[in-house]
């Protein structure tokens, strides 16, 4: 490799190594009952560590050199998962993910050219120091420093934020995940994107520390992929879509996060908010998509009209299942209260921050956000509720797998030991997240730079709890009249789920396809055509021109070239019209013989007449005649 | 005396072996001439391997002009290729034997490759510009007869082409010569040959033609047209070592021309610099972008050539010890990678006749070792790391950042990570294809097709060669490094 590996393991990469460790081996747990009876399991193991390493290598990289090694590994090796299945949409899905992986790695690697170039270093320890010495210094070929320091940033956030699933590159969420199997997928979701969401913390805190206009940028990206997650997993009928799509959408509430942190100049509430989302995050992702996994083994089917109602005896699955709804939609109580609490708390404090220092212009902005914040986490409630009843809760087919057991003890322990976190981490803020976000806060944002602390929340008051009461009223409301009004329809005496969305809204096959792949793809060739045919084809051109074999001398076997010339046009002619005219009597003779017969007739007789006493006379006669008129006039 | 006559013995060795083969081996028999080649091939690995690092020695011939000798000398440079052509060539070797196994008149094949082979001895230790160009042109018509190696009427107007593109090129660079030889000391690769009272319009006339000469060797817009027609129609084996080693004696001319006699401070910053960047990173993209829409296996990896090579190019064309260094990587990179991939071609064509990527849909089950090859070439081309392939992206990028070339520091890297995404796009999908053809994909033949183990070899070398020079790149940058730091003196 071009410089050494390096690696550190100091608190924040520790708890998420650790993290990561808990999410593989709770994945493994439950594979055994998952993968019983699949095809092609070496391989799925094969890749499964291959990644996990890779995942390890990604979180304990000492400098972003080594972070895109293990980054690039985990890309190509976790490709495998969404092949896995060999099924048509696995297929395509696979393919969507690794062009999206290879597109990020691509530019990711540019920007890391542009800090090595700017800095010489990439160690990640140092990025800060050597950005302010770097925005400090004078001359080279940078342009403006400020700028260029932009688009670094922005090229590694590119490959960060492809990864992790930020609009617009969040298009293989929603497809690979459906198509991987339940383990892979709660790994997808839970992990590989939290390395995509590291990886722009790192940009945020290290390299581009408390830059407001950075924070806006990544701000109003996260506040799209929190609205666009949410309101198409609404829409979503199928099991793990929904859930995909949740992970698009608590992605952007964590992305929102990672704005608000350079919004506020690196304050500990956003951050804090921020980390205990993707830790969160990966808790409940793992649970929700082992629970999915368990009804699929059980069902074969992820369409909530065909697994509807399979739940309804499955109390310990049940459970589960609410635990992760809850914890996702933020209901006090649950881990997922403590993060969006914070979340919207560093809000709610900019704005007041805002308010003092008089810049009232730039409050509407985050007064949206809040709106649309306070929206998303409704509708996280309505999809997490649609998903609930219809597999717990309302009256379904009969499912012939009824009366059997859901999970095996293994999974049991996997899916109900992973569930067991939710409240754990949500009742007990101030000892296990506090310890993360202490952590955390050294890593990203150590005190020498931190501009406020984050002050004790009291996670009981009012004020806070007003938060979720508000979304949870939207969600109800959504639920009730949304979900269950405009998202079902009656068929054959029944209700049932019907996706409202029409299949062309793909920001992929309406977008990215046809203006890259086909429109781009199409001109650029064009032009790459002309360039490689030039050589050859001034080759051809002269060959057809100034170089141009010289046609054979034909040699005349009957009369000269003037009657061989009248008789090959006669030739021509007659055989044009014996096509069409003359097809009933066609004329057979060649005009070539006959005109050369004819020439040779003529000739002969011309020298007999020159040759004969009455031309001499004739002559003569001429030449008086001509000198008598001549004498005349 | 002795380390004189090992020097000249390299050359003339297997082009002494190639004609023997020719005289004595009439009636054909293949298994001796099959052991006599490898034989060969093996002894001369030896021997270059031992001049390789042997002090550094000169030897001169004879003189074929009073001011110009013919001159060998084995310097950093030369031991590089050198060693490069000659284990190429053992390991390609080894896989003709079965892929030419059921072929008319191999004698054809063996006789000129080894011809070859001691003609691209001579190319490396060529010790200055007249001697090399005597070997370059030699090298032209000793391959050509492995490109008409098939005798249909396409690889007869292949081989025409290829000949008529390389005597245009060489001419091009001859001319370029006769400009530069009144400049120079007798055109000697000391690093900067130039006369005190040189012409600097003739100079850098010269310099244009010498590039644009060499450049149709290496592949270079506007003259790469030779190589998607030869690399089809050869046997798989001509078409790695041509796309693999030959191309790169067009970049050793360049180098050996512009860095070792012109010296690359006279050229920095001249219209040359320009023109040559200009045309090298057309090339990167054109090649790339026609690979991605090719559909014939053999032609894509052709044009992947074009744009490959001129990833050397565009290091070259820097001009600073840096572009050098990391452009020297690459041609070790890529011709280890580039081989690997005509001969996983070359397994595929002789196994079943599959020479449409259409047709490798599947048969990545078949054939697991072969495909794995191929992976592990493709991502190094691509450039993922640790493979090989990213270490020398990384450098060129690094030296065009570093290089005062203006705006062709930031477009030169972009270029490269665009032209890295198209070949992610036609080398990957043809992996994704070949492991993953779908649930409703079935076998047509359900028996294993693997190749037989003479032939599986050689790609498992390869493949293993571009992960482990990728990992442990550290000794071979600073060979490279010393050799341009050597250049500054």
């Amino acid at each position: 490799m071009v410089s050494e590996l390096t690696f550190a393991a100091d608190g924040f990469r520790v708890v998420y190594a650790a993290l990561a460790a808990l999410l593989w081996c709770m994945t493994l747990l439950f594979s055994k009952q998952y993968f019983a009876r699949k095809r092609h399991l070496v391989r799925y193991f094969v890749f499964y560590f291959a990644t996990f390493g890779a995942v390890l290598g990604v979180f304990f990289a000492a400098d972003l050199l080594t972070l895109f090694l293990f980054f690039e590994i985990m890309s190509f090796t976790s490709y495998v998962w969404v092949a896995q299945e060999e099924t048509d949409a696995a297929l395509k899905a696979s393919k969507t993910y690794l062009a999206v992986a290879v597109i990020g790695g691509l530019s990711m690697l540019m920007g890391l050219f542009m800090l090595d170039h700017a800095f010489g270093t990439l160690t990640i320890s140092e990025l800060r120091s050597s950005a302010e010495d770097f925005l400090a210094g004078e001359g080279g070929n940078f342009g403006n420093r400020k700028n260029y320091l932009y688009i670094a940033a922005s090229m590694l956030t590119i490959g960060f934020g492809a990864k992790a699933g930020v609009f617009p590159l969040h298009i293989w969420l929603p497809k690979a995940h459906p198509a991987a199997p339940a383990p892979a997928s709660a790994l997808l979701s839970g992990m590989l994107t939290k390395c995509g969401v590291f990886g722009m913390l790192l940009v945020n805190c290290h390299l581009l520390f408390a830059d407001g206009t950075w924070g806006n940028v990544i701000l109003v990206l996260g506040t799209i992929t929190m609205v666009l997650g949410a309101v198409s997993a609404v829409f979503s009928v199928d099991l793990k879509r929904t859930l995909a799509c949740s992970s698009v959408s608590q992605i952007g509430f964590i992305t929102l996060g990672i704005g608000m942190v350079s919004v506020m100049g690196g304050h500990g509430i956003a951050l804090q908010g921020t980390v205990y989302h993707m830790v969160n995050h990966s808790v409940l992702k793992l649970v929700l998509f082992m629970a999915a996994g368990v009804i699929y083994v059980n069902t074969h089917s992820l369409d909530l009209n065909k697994i509807r109602g399979y739940g309804r005896k499955h109390t310990f699955l049940a459970t589960a299942f609410a635990l992760g709804g809850l914890g996702l939609a933020g209901i006090p109580g649950c881990n997922g209260y403590i993060s969006k609490t914070l979340l919207h708390e560093s809000l709610v404090e900019h704005m007041h921050h805002l308010e003092q220092q008089g810049m009232h212009s730039e409050i509407g902005m985050y007064k949206t956000i809040e709106v649309l914040f306070l929206l998303a986490g409704g509708l996280t409630l309505a999809y997490m509720l649609k998903l609930f009843i219809a597999i717990f809760v309302e009256k379904g087919e009969e499912q012939s797998s009824a009366g059997k057991r859901s999970m095996t003890l293994l999974s049991g322990i996997a899916v109900l030991g992973s569930a067991v976190l939710i409240p754990l981490l949500g009742l007990t803020p101030n000892h296990i997240f506090a310890k993360i976000g202490n952590v955390a806060e050294e890593f990203f944002c150590p005190p020498e730079v931190l501009s406020g602390e984050a002050h004790a929340i009291h996670w009981l008051s009012f004020e806070n709890l007003k938060g979720a009461l508000i979304s949870v009223i939207i969600g109800v409301v959504v639920y009730v009249f949304v979900v269950r009004g405009v998202l079902m329809k009656h068929e054959n005496g029944k209700r049932i789920y019907v996706n409202r969305i029409p299949a062309w809204v793909d920001l992929e096959d309406s977008v990215f396809k046809p203006v890259l792949m086909n429109g781009l793809v199409f001109v650029l060739a064009f032009f790459c055509r002309i360039c490689d045919t030039l050589v050859d084809g001034v080759a051809a051109l002269l060959r057809a021109t100034v170089f141009a074999p010289r046609k054979r001398k034909m040699s005349i076997w009957v009369g000269t070239k003037l009657t061989h010339m009248f008789g090959t046009a006669m030739d021509g002619i007659v055989s044009v019209l014996n096509r069409s005219l003359f097809r009933n009597h066609p004329i057979e003779k060649s005009f070539v013989s006959v005109f050369a017969v004819s020439e040779l007739e003529a000739r002969q007789t011309f020298s007999l007449i020159i040759g004969s006493v009455s031309f001499g006379l004739l002559l003569a006669a001429m030449g008086l005649a001509i000198s008598l008129i001549y004498l005349l006039f | 005396m002795g380390k004189e006559i090992l020097l000249l013995l390299q050359i003339l060795f297997p082009v002494a072996a190639g004609c023997l083969l020719f005289v004595l081996n009439r009636k054909g028999n293949r298994k001796i001439m099959i052991t006599y080649t490898v034989a060969v091939l093996v002894a001369e690995t030896l021997l270059v391997c031992s001049n390789a690092v042997m002090q550094e020695t000169v030897v001169e011939c004879f003189y074929i002009t009073p001011a110009h000798p013919m001159l060998f000398c084995n310097d950093g440079l030369s031991g590089l290729f050198s060693v490069l052509v000659s284990v190429v060539w053992l390991l390609v070797g080894i896989y003709s034997v079965q892929y030419l196994k059921e072929t008319r008149k191999p004698i054809m094949f063996y006789g000129f490759y080894l011809i070859s082979l001691g003609v691209l001895q001579g190319l490396s230790l060529a010790g200055n510009l007249v001697t090399f160009y005597l070997f370059y042109e030699w090298m032209t018509l000793m391959t050509v007869p492995l490109v008409f190696y098939n005798r249909t009427k396409e690889a007869g107007r292949a081989a025409r082409k290829y000949l008529f593109y390389s005597v245009a090129g060489a001419s091009l660079s001859l001319a370029g010569m006769f400009l530069l030889a009144g400049n120079t000391e007798g055109l000697l690769f000391t690093g900067s040959a130039l006369n005190s009272d040189a012409n600097r319009t003739t100079v850098l006339l010269a310099a244009l033609l010498l590039v644009l000469g060499f450049g149709t060797k290496a592949g270079m817009f506007p003259m790469h047209g030779w190589l998607p027609t030869a690399h089809p129609v050869a046997p798989a084996p001509a078409s790695a070592v041509l796309s693999g080693i030959i191309t790169k004696a067009g970049v050793l001319g360049i180098v050996r021309s512009l860095y070792y006699v012109i010296g690359m401070d006279y050229l920095k910053g001249t219209y040359v610099q320009i023109v040559f960047l200009t045309l090298s990173l057309i090339t990167v993209f054109m090649g790339s972008m026609l690979a991605y829409k090719e559909k014939i296996l053999k032609k894509r990896l052709a044009y992947s050539t074009v744009s490959q090579v001129s990833y050397v190019l565009f290091g070259l064309a820097l001009f600073t010890p840096a572009g050098f260094a990391a452009a020297l990587l690459h041609v070790v990179f890529h011709s280890v990678i580039k081989n690997g991939l005509f001969l996983f071609a070359g397994t595929v064509i002789h196994q079943t006749g599959e020479e449409r990527v259409e047709g490798l849909k599947g048969m990545g089950k078949d054939m697991p070792v072969t495909f794995w090859c191929f992976t592990f070439a493709s991502l190094a081309l691509v450039g993922i790391p640790p493979l090989s392939g990213f270490v020398s992206k990384w450098y060129l990028a690094k030296g065009a950042l570093e290089a005062s070339v203006g705006a062709f520091s930031y477009i030169g890297p972009a270029v490269l990570l665009v032209s890295a995404l198209l070949t992610a796009g036609y080398l990957l999908s043809i992996t994704a294809d070949g492991f993953f053809p779908g649930k409703n994909f079935t076998v047509a033949t359900p028996e294993p097709r693997e190749a037989q183990v003479s032939m599986l070899i050689p790609c498992v070398i390869f493949a293993v060669t571009t992960v482990g020079l990728g990992v442990f790149a550290s000794p071979l940058y600073t060979f490279v490094t010393n050799l341009a730091a050597g250049l500054l003196r």
